[in-house]
């Protein structure tokens, strides 16, 4: 027998014990809550984990989910725990099967073009280091790429034969505008001798957090170049949008799409969707880690590509997957608690709406949106400027300039720290177009209040960035 | 644990003690009381009080620590970054005994690596010496070299898989770095396991599984590459904010307060949304292995015997051997290799046999040598509430038992037992009678 030092053994201390979830098999949350059916807002609030003074603004960066879900995933958990070898062998890869048959049809897909994979920047990389490219291969890609994503394509940049195209732009732009700068760049592109072998598009970019004509994009590439492969970036794009045609007959039918689950879908992180149509799984050779899956080529050769496809990324890697087993309790609650996912979309894409409208006024700003209104359509984004003159470089005191140039960007992390510090809260803000602005997310635990709160915090700590305070911040602005 | 449950396997996945899941379940609910500023300004500090501690752990200056979710994952880190000369002589060593998932990744780098590179795979055959281990890389090194070719890289385990042995990896370090080889230590079996001379080892790379031996919950593992080799791993896995390209700028995008950590920590901060609570975890266990179980030397004793006896046991019930050599360091770890009396017969005049068995030994035809294992894989788990490893090396069936705090020699009792049993059912063939 080993001894154990029973003195300093610790049982779980009264802080975590009540987080230890029941022994049950039942559901893992009732149909209703108190009764009835909660109501968007402070309500619908009280069903997540947020501690009470905290005012979550920005749902957008890392995604959030309910206490229901957090509960299910800590009892899945635990039956790994209790039942280790059983659970891994049965139980897990069963739950697996269902999550990624709940998450197709949200895509329109068909099951066994989804794969689960941790998060988005993942997914794209796997995409990405599959392919083989050849000196004169271009991939093309906004300016607004996802950070990561750019640095993917700047890593093969190094590694392989391919460069990448940023295609320069600023919004506010008109869909038309953005449509006939990447025609332009198809054009030039192949008029001079490249192969644009990819094309990398978001459904709704990051910075500025607006809508992407993604569909008519991918149909652009195609009519222009069918070989281009159109890879779509939908880190914000499930629970956000309605995606259900995008695998559909008539449906745009991209080449590659990424989307996270633990973002706007409401599971545990870290849980994505990996989409690949049946006519492309030859172009993965490998999943990301290489593992188990992986066969040479004489031996994967002798197997159909739809097989190899579920065979790369079947579990391997140890890993905590119980965030990919929640899929279905997150539609389940989205569903039975939220009234359904149309419903969802709706409330935050009119929350941001009225919320970014009203903190804009306050502020004697505007959104972010371009002529025709379609940056903002069913977005739960609200980008607003913030009223800080941003003089260039080299003005003198004579303009009373509040921040220099790039120092916008500087003042990124004083947002942050100030606004977690001091306000119990958390602004993303960004410098772009030569202003500073504030990215706002809206979701089913908020409502109008919370943006009317936010403009007074904004508004004041607009004043404390005038008065140079963030200049003083010896965190080197964080 | 459900205390019906022995866990003969804690090799494969790892477990978790109670006090430490509820940790894992605090900062989980911790992060989701403010997302954001929990992953900008709580969470770093506990990433860096786990790899304080790992550091302190392993003897090894923290800037050489960093975390990732699991070895191979590590692994692929490393072998992904390295930049395969173009002369096409490059050669990539490894053990016969290496990890499925390594190999496979080894495999994948020849394929797409147009040519230039291929592996070289060195066969051992257990039980062996440490020096005829060490020996036999060195011979391999020397062949590649009149070859013509460019040894670069080494990969060699801590504790091998299966068969679930010892090897002699810091003697291998140092022979590779005599050589000019780099060292790619595969140590996922290896922290909680065995003792750990890394600083005396001083290998090019190293990657240990947290949850594996030291009760941290699942997804991580630690990553060690020395500051003199940290410009070699230009890339995370997947590629994210912190990549610094060589030519140009990608802009600042750190999502983390940049502080005074190198580029190359601050890059495996933060590298695609992941479940944090695994490695704030870390340093949890690390202090709960020695408050409450008395420490890394009182474990590993108490483990390491209870293998070694515990093993003895099981060979006696079976009548079969231990797999050691002459030395007896094979089996100076938690975990013990015991012969099964079965055979397995993998084509018409195999001669290469072991000496022990005999012509009574059942022996089971290669071809069915996945289904038997798929059988006594489920069985086990549903019949006798236990798993053990089992697998073939050359001409028999091995098993592979766990030794761990939680367990004392009536479970290794039970083991052999059950052993017993499963293979008199196999030889009667029960494991072709359809699901």
């Amino acid at each position: 027998m080993f001894k154990v030092n029973l003195q300093l053994a610790q049982t779980p201390d009264e802080s975590t014990r009540h987080l230890l979830p029941p022994h049950s098999d039942t559901t893992p949350f009732p149909s209703t809550y108190n009764g009835v059916n909660p109501s968007f807002g402070r309500e619908m609030r009280a069903l997540f984990n947020f501690g009470p003074d905290y005012v979550p603004l920005n749902h957008g960066a890392f995604g959030t989910y309910p206490r229901a879900l957090l509960e299910y995933r800590m009892k899945l958990l635990r039956d790994w725990e209790e039942r280790e070898c059983l659970f891994s062998l049965h139980d897990y890869p069963r739950l697996l099967r269902d999550s990624c048959a709940a998450v197709a049809p949200l895509l329109g897909a068909a099951v066994d073009d989804v794969v689960l994979v941790p998060n988005a920047t993942t997914g794209f990389d796997t995409i990405l280091r599959n392919l083989t490219f050849a000196p004169g291969d271009v991939i093309l890609y906004p300016a607004t790429i996802f950070p990561a994503c750019r640095n993917t394509i700047l890593s093969l940049q190094e590694t392989t034969p391919v460069r990448g195209h940023e295609l320069p732009l600023t919004y506010p732009l008109s869909d038309a505008a953005l449509l006939a700068l990447v025609r332009t760049a198809l054009t030039t592109l192949t008029a001079s001798g490249h192969r644009v072998r990819a094309a990398v598009f978001d459904t709704i970019a990051s910075r500025p957090g607006v809508r992407v004509p993604w569909e008519r994009l991918v149909a652009l590439c195609r009519a222009h170049s069918p070989a281009t492969l159109s890879i779509i970036d939908a880190a914000h794009g499930l629970g956000h949008l309605d995606l259900s045609h995008v695998a559909a007959p008539s449906g745009p039918n991209p080449d590659f799409l990424v989307a996270n689950c633990h973002k706007w879908l409401f599971t545990p992180r870290p849980a994505a969707v990996l989409y690949v149509p049946r006519r492309n799984h030859y172009l993965l050779t490998t999943a990301l880690p290489t593992s188990h899956g992986y066969l040479p080529p004489a031996t994967r050769a002798a197997i159909p590509a739809e097989t190899y496809f579920q065979r790369l990324f079947a579990p391997a890697a140890t890993a905590d997957g119980t965030p990919y087993l929640t899929v279905p309790a997150a539609l389940r609650f989205r569903a039975l608690l939220c009234g359904g996912e149309e419903r969802v979309r709706d409330y935050c894409a009119a929350l941001a709406r009225a919320g970014g409208d009203y903190v804009a006024r306050r502020l004697g700003t505007e959104v972010m949106d371009n002529e025709e209104g379609t940056l903002r359509e069913g977005v739960a984004f609200a980008n607003v400027r913030m009223p800080i003159r941003v003089a260039p470089r080299g003005f003198g005191r004579a303009m009373i300039p509040l921040v220099h140039g790039d120092e916008g960007e500087t003042t990124r992390g004083w947002w942050g720290r100030v606004a977690g510090e001091e306000y119990g809260t958390y602004f993303q803000t960004y410098f772009y177009g030569g202003a500073v602005w504030v990215r706002l997310s809206a979701q089913v635990y908020l409502e109008r209040g919370d943006f009317v709160w936010a403009a007074e915090v904004l508004r004041e700590m607009c004043e404390r960035v005038r008065d140079g305070e963030w200049r003083g911040d010896g965190m080197g602005g964080y | 644990m459900d205390p019906s449950y022995r866990n003969l396997n804690h090799g494969s996945f790892g477990t978790i003690p109670a006090v430490i899941q509820s940790r894992l379940f605090a900062y989980q609910s911790q992060s989701e009381a403010k997302p954001d500023p929990f992953i900008y300004y709580e969470y770093p500090p506990l990433l860096d009080a786990s790899r304080a501690a790992l550091a302190a752990f392993l003897n090894v200056p923290v800037e050489a620590i960093v975390l990732v979710s699991n070895a191979t994952t590590g692994v692929n880190t490393v072998l992904r970054n390295l930049e395969w000369t173009d002369d096409g002589l490059d050669e990539i060593l490894v053990f016969d005994t290496i990890y499925g998932g390594c190999g496979r990744t080894v495999a994948y780098v020849v394929e797409t690596s147009r040519g230039l590179v291929a592996e070289r795979r060195i066969p051992l055959t257990y039980p062996m010496e440490d020096d005829d281990v060490v020996d036999a890389m060195r011979e391999a090194i020397k062949a590649s070299k009149k070859e013509g070719k460019r040894p670069r890289v080494a990969i060699f385990d801590v504790v091998s898989s299966v068969p679930g042995v010892c090897v002699p990896w810091v003697e291998l370090s140092h022979a590779c770095k005599e050589e000019g080889v780099l060292s790619l230590v595969d140590g996922a079996q290896g922290i909680g396991l065995v003792k750990l001379a890394l600083d005396k080892a001083d290998p090019d790379f190293f990657i240990s599984n947290c949850h594996k031996w030291l009760n941290v919950p699942r997804g991580c593992a630690v990553l060690y590459v020395p500051v003199r080799n940290q410009g070699l791993i230009r890339s995370t896995m997947p590629t994210s904010h912190g990549f610094e390209p060589k030519a140009g700028s990608a802009g600042l995008n750190a999502p983390l307060p940049p502080g005074n950590k190198s580029k190359f920590v601050q890059a495996f901060e933060f590298f695609g949304s992941v479940d944090n609570g695994p490695y704030a975890c870390v340093k949890d266990a690390i202090k709960w292995r020695e408050e409450v179980l008395g420490g890394e030397d009182r474990i590993l004793a108490y483990t390491h015997a209870l293998a070694k006896e515990g093993g003895k046991r099981v060979a006696t019930i079976l009548g079969t051997k231990v797999m050691e050599n002459k030395a007896g360091t094979l089996g100076q770890n938690s975990m013990v290799n015991v012969a099964l009396p079965l055979a397995v017969v993998w084509g018409d005049g195999d001669k290469t046999e072991d000496d022990d068995l005999t012509p009574d030994t059942p022996r089971i035809p290669k071809d069915d040598v996945v289904a038997a294992s798929t059988w006594i894989k489920r069985t086990l788990a549903t019949e006798y509430q236990t798993f053990v490893m089992i697998y073939t090396y050359r001409n028999r069936w091995w098993a592979r038992l766990s030794a761990q705090v939680y367990l004392d020699l009536d479970d290794f009792d039970f083991g052999g037992r059950t052993l017993q049993a499963i293979c008199a059912r196999v030889a009667a063939g029960e494991y072709k009678m359809g699901e």
